[in-house]
């Protein structure tokens, strides 16, 4: 069902139905937001970046390929276009030369519920220890637990395959479990 | 689906009726995953995974308004709309336009530059808004048909007639105060964001965050936390509202480009556009000024404002000369 909506919009979009286009701005301009906050830690850009990147999307709609699923290619193209803001910006901070790019989410103490279902991340420091893990590991949390894509989406966005995604989820989840379970030890 | 033969991680993940199970949604398949199990102790590890999988770590998700995407939306639909409608001679023309603006700007800059401890005015039409950021890093967006002046060397103290947004910068180091004096009273900031509208005779202040101190023309003043209104005449010598307000996208939505307007009459929306493009509000029947609307306009381009209302309204605007004339479809 989810993959004819996909489809349908998509479709509109690239004969310039501007309706199409105001369901899919209302659907991921929220995601699309918490994830550019999340990337650049600054909200006017984020917002700047938006409007520019979703102008570019409708300017450029008729050559745009078929798409079955939409979330991943914004997500995608959305990371690659506030990244290269970034980097314009601070030309020279920016020491990065690998074609790869993984943006270093941080997580807040107060965007994780106190009440996990989880029993033991009921933690003070879940967000400390969430933000120490490998950058793929809590890029990877962050896409499945906080923007709700599915796993296959997730690795179109990551660029690996299934198996890989559910690995990394995997093994973010053992880091937590052990880091929490060697907190405990020391009180 | 509880047919499918359950092997792997992503057999179970993707499986509504585990999730459930996991989450004990469901006594149907709370019941099947708990004979499952026992039927299965082989695939216990893997159940254990899985379940970790679909728990994960939870988020207090909090995305952005749909107040505020709907503004977004307006801003980009009227980016889409001026370029299809701009012919492309049009845009060089307006461009070589911007160029000699420009120059003329960087001449009056240069001229104040030299000139000392001069008067800096910023003035803006019906229809414009200008954003302007101080020399102490202040921003400042000033609404139509308004304008605001400060001297060269004391920019933190501002003389405001019409409408302006204030986000001002903080001094720590100095703790410096920061001043907007309007006809009615000034209002006295060390760093915070807030809208002054010294319109119709009156001024209104809204405090969107921080603390700020407002000194009244009769003397008296009156401190104002997070979500307050205020307005206040001179004139009257009066505080003629002192409220909380709850949405403050309402107030201060302008300076992003838009007018939002949730559950307003028709008649107070068009006064709003009055103070905005200057036209001149004519309604020929009474019925029509007491329709409830609610949705974005633009406040910078009088010809998609006139649709979206007429639209939301289900009325129809003629614009002729100075006056916008409404009445019932």
């Amino acid at each position: 069902m989810d993959k004819l909506t996909d489809k349908f919009i998509w479709k509109s979009l690239k004969e310039g139905d501007l309706k199409a286009f105001a369901v899919l701005f209302e659907t991921y301009y929220p995601l699309l937001h918490s994830y550019g906050l999340k990337i650049s830690q600054n909200e006017t850009l984020t917002e700047d970046t938006l409007q520019d990147f979703f102008l570019y999307i409708y300017e450029h709609r008729e050559n745009l390929s078929d798409l079955d699923t939409i979330a991943p290619y914004l997500f995608t193209s959305y990371k690659r276009f506030i990244i290269n803001v970034l980097k314009k910006n601070q030309k020279l901070k920016f020491i990065d030369f690998s074609e790869e790019i993984i943006p270093d989410i941080q997580f807040s103490k107060e965007e994780l519920m106190t009440n996990q279902e989880t029993e033991n991340f009921k933690n003070k420091n879940i967000a400390n220890l969430l933000n120490k893990l490998p950058k793929r590991q809590k890029e990877a949390i962050y896409l499945k637990y906080y923007s709700g894509l599915k796993t296959t989406e997730i690795s179109e966005i990551m660029n690996i395959n299934y198996q890989s995604v559910v690995n990394t989820l995997h093994k973010a989840i053992n880091n937590l479990k052990e880091d929490i379970s060697i907190l405990k030890l020391f009180k | 689906m509880k047919n499918n033969e359950y092997t792997a991680i992503p057999d179970f993940l993707e499986d509504d009726s585990f999730k459930n199970w996991v989450h004990q949604n469901n006594a149907t398949d709370i019941n099947f995953w708990e004979g499952w199990i026992y039927m299965n102790p082989d695939k216990k590890n893997l159940i254990e995974k899985s379940k970790d999988l679909v728990l994960g770590v939870s988020f207090k998700k909090e995305f952005v308004t749909k107040e505020k995407v709907a503004l977004e939306w307006t801003k980009l639909e009227s980016k889409i709309q001026t370029q299809k409608t701009t012919p492309k001679k049009k845009v060089r023309y307006l461009q070589s336009w911007t160029v000699a603006a420009s120059i003329a700007l960087l001449i009056s800059i240069g001229f104040y530059f030299f000139a000392g401890n001069s008067k800096i005015t910023h003035t803006t039409h019906f229809g414009e808004i200008l954003k302007i950021k101080l020399q102490d890093g202040s921003d400042v967006t000033l609404n139509s048909n308004s304008s605001l002046s400060y001297y060269k060397n004391e920019s933190r103290k501002i003389w405001l007639s019409g409408e302006a947004f204030f986000k001002v910068h903080k001094k720590v180091s100095t703790n410096a105060k920061f001043w907007v004096v309007t006809e009615d009273l000034s209002v006295e900031v060390y760093g915070t964001s807030f809208n002054v509208n010294s319109k119709k005779k009156k001024t209104s202040v809204f405090l969107e965050e921080g603390n700020i101190w407002l000194k009244l023309k009769n003397g008296g003043d009156k401190k104002m936390i997070p979500g307050n209104y205020i307005s206040y005449s001179a004139s009257q010598r009066a505080i003629l509202e002192d409220t909380n307000i709850y949405n403050p996208i309402e107030k201060t939505s302008w300076k992003d480009g838009s007018l939002l307007f949730e559950n307003i009459s028709l008649y107070k929306v068009m006064e709003r556009i009055e103070e905005t493009y200057g036209f001149e509000i004519d309604f020929r029947d009474s019925a029509s000024k007491n329709m409830l609307i609610t949705g974005a306009v633009p406040n910078t381009n009088i010809d998609i404002c006139i649709q979206a209302i007429e639209k939301s309204a289900g009325v129809t605007i003629i614009k002729e000369k100075n006056t916008l004339i409404i009445h019932k479809k």
